[in-house]
């Protein structure tokens, strides 16, 4: 990380605690954070560590009990649902584990959906799907359905959804968690070049250490702390 | 209308429910359209009709005989600007199912009595001058294939002729329009005398008399004046304007806009339960797709709107659908019926019930769609 650089994304003092039942559980624990801009970040850790909880506060999917966060210069734990909402749209794009298309869209219909909450034409909104769909390769698949298309490309479907709004940062969950190891790294691969090519900030989580060799540097959770990562070499 | 095709494919996640929903919906708006249609239509013939044109029966019962010589007396009656004896008849033409609604009139005073009927005064010559002679409406000509110079051997039901059948031999001189005209609009018009001289009873009499008034607004006072003019006689009589006879008529049938209120009512009731179970399950199933499409950055408003739009869409297509079925038929209804139905107020009305329909169903499952955590149901929590 560049420590001269101004943090794209910058977390103080993060506490986030649920409630299940009568028990408060507190899952982040007073938890500082700084990402730089084009940054490709892996956020590792095992099961239950926090790190989906981490990446919800990040991505202003969720917000913090206590602390803040601040992202691309907003500070979005002070942002109501609409305006997270409307921030979300310009700022973040997301890549899921298990893809979540849309089932009954095609292809370039599911990577319009970013487009839809933006002023642009018809005619711009489909110049800009048949990049990002150029992009990740799948011009020729623009056509299909989620179940006709294998994995890998759903997943190349769903990354040409969250880069086609042109996003400052991508949150990444597990994107290869449910990928064989050659498609895995087809996509780590593709996230990799929008870093290096784009220069894309990519928060990535994942429990695959070879998944997590693809980002510049590798954060580590542990029972929602940061921990000291270890030696790994960096990308 | 960017937002379209993410309606329309929510619709249509599963095909086989969708099309079951869409049939027993559409099927609920045929009945609407059907059963309004006809109220409509019944309530635009009543409507139509002339607000100067009195009948006058006896006051004893519609079915009892009036002389005909209190025509002439009506006619004396201040306010009065022509009367005309009428004896329907209702007859049938080769097959008893071949119904001829006829009407003996004068016929010179037939024009003067339904004021917007248009026939040529060639043709009312004709029907004077042929004591055996019909003049029939286009409809009916059509209907039957009837042209000027058939001889068509009319079977009445309810008047017998003097030579002991019920057969009536008729002439046809003319085909009138129709158009415009609201009393004999549909019928055949017969020469009054040909068929009171030629009856085996009841000669000289008459079942009612179309009496036509200079000025609407004094139709009331007339109708009273014609009926002191014969109170306490042997023939007392009844006088109301056409529009109170067909509302009365129509009350005998029974309180029909209650009826198919009621019927429509309970049909649609009974679907606010169908179609919101369908929306409310579509969203059920649809919950990490609702929860992505927060995550990409609709608002809890907008996802709502998404829910509420396509239970509006599903509800205005399926509404086309069995309007449209219903306004196929609206044809036949006037062939069979004889009445307009008025297809425009009937679509409006159809397509608002639609609308409220959407709301009503659609409303639960979009709060619910609304109110969805976005971290929760991503967790399938």
């Amino acid at each position: 990380m560049n420590e001269a650089a101004e943090p794209l994304i910058r977390l103080r003092g993060v506490i986030k605690r649920y409630r299940r039942g009568r028990q408060t559980l507190e899952v982040l624990h007073n938890l500082d954070l700084d990402v730089a801009a084009g940054e490709f970040l892996a956020l590792m850790g095992p099961s239950g560590s926090g790190k989906t909880t981490l990446l919800n506060l990040i991505g202003g999917l969720d917000q913090p009990t206590e602390g803040e966060v601040e992202v691309a210069g907003e500070e979005i734990d002070r942002l109501s649902g609409g305006q997270l909402a409307r921030w979300r749209s310009r700022h973040v794009g997301f890549v899921f584990q298990f893809y979540n298309l849309m089932p009954t869209l095609t292809a370039e219909r599911n990577v319009e959906l970013p487009l839809l909450l933006t002023p642009l034409s018809g005619a711009e909104r489909k110049r800009n799907v048949e990049a990002a769909l150029a992009l990740v390769g799948l011009t020729d698949w623009r056509k299909h359905r989620p179940n006709e298309l294998s994995g890998g490309q759903q997943q190349r479907v769903a990354i040409a959804r969250a880069i086609v709004a042109d996003p400052t940062l991508l949150v990444c969950d597990e994107p290869t968690g449910d990928l064989d190891r050659e498609t895995a790294e087809e996509v780590l691969g593709l996230l990799q070049q929008l870093n290096r090519a784009q220069g894309k900030t990519i928060v990535m989580v994942t429990h695959d250490p070879k998944a997590a060799s693809f980002a510049s540097r590798i954060v580590n959770l542990d029972k929602g702390a940061l921990v000291p990562a270890p030696a790994m070499g960096v990308v | 209308m960017k937002f379209l095709p993410l309606i329309w494919a929510g619709i249509w996640r599963k095909p086989g429910r969708a099309i079951l929903t869409l049939l027993s919906v559409a099927n609920a708006f045929l009945l609407f359209g059907i059963l309004q249609g006809f109220a409509s239509g019944l309530n635009h013939a009543v409507g139509e009709t002339h607000a100067d044109v009195l009948l006058t029966f006896s006051r004893v019962s519609q079915v009892e005989p009036l002389p005909v010589s209190q025509v002439a007396q009506i006619r004396t009656v201040p306010g009065v600007r022509a009367a005309t004896p009428v004896v329907p008849i209702i007859a049938s033409y080769r097959a008893p199912t071949q119904i001829v609604p006829a009407e003996a009139v004068d016929p010179k005073a037939i024009l003067a009595v339904d004021p917007g009927l248009t026939i040529p005064q060639t043709m009312i010559d004709a029907l004077s001058s042929t004591r055996t002679g019909a003049l029939v409406s286009k409809r009916l000509a059509t209907r039957y294939g009837w042209k000027v110079g058939d001889r068509v051997p009319l079977r009445a039901l309810q008047i017998q002729n003097s030579n002991g059948t019920p057969t009536w031999p008729v002439d046809i001189v003319g085909v009138f329009d129709g158009k415009g005209g609201t009393l004999f609009a549909n019928a055949m018009l017969l020469n009054f005398d040909y068929v009171d001289q030629g009856r085996a009873t009841g000669a000289g009499t008459t079942n009612v008399i179309f009496v036509r008034v200079d000025d609407p607004n004094h139709a009331t006072r007339v109708a009273q004046a014609i009926d002191r003019l014969f109170a306490n006689s042997a023939h007392e009589t009844k006088t109301s304007t056409v529009r109170e006879v067909a509302q009365d008529q129509i009350k005998q049938l029974g309180d029909i806009g209650f009826v198919i209120n009621a019927i429509v009512g309970a049909v649609f009731f009974a679907l606010l339960f169908s179609v919101g179970a369908l929306m409310m399950q579509s969203v059920r199933e649809r919950t990490p797709e609702l929860a992505v499409l927060k995550t990409l950055g609709f608002t809890d408003r907008a996802v709502m709107g998404l829910v509420m739009a396509e239970s509006l869409t599903f509800c205005l297509v399926s509404a086309a659908v069995g309007l449209g079925l219903a306004a196929l038929l609206f044809p036949v209804a006037r062939q069979t019926i004889g009445f307009d139905v008025q297809a425009g107020p009937l679509m409006l009305a159809g397509f608002g019930l639609a609308v409220v329909l959407a709301l009503i169903s659609g409303g639960p499952p979009a709060i619910r769609a609304m109110r969805l955590e976005v971290v929760d149901a991503l967790a399938g929590r």
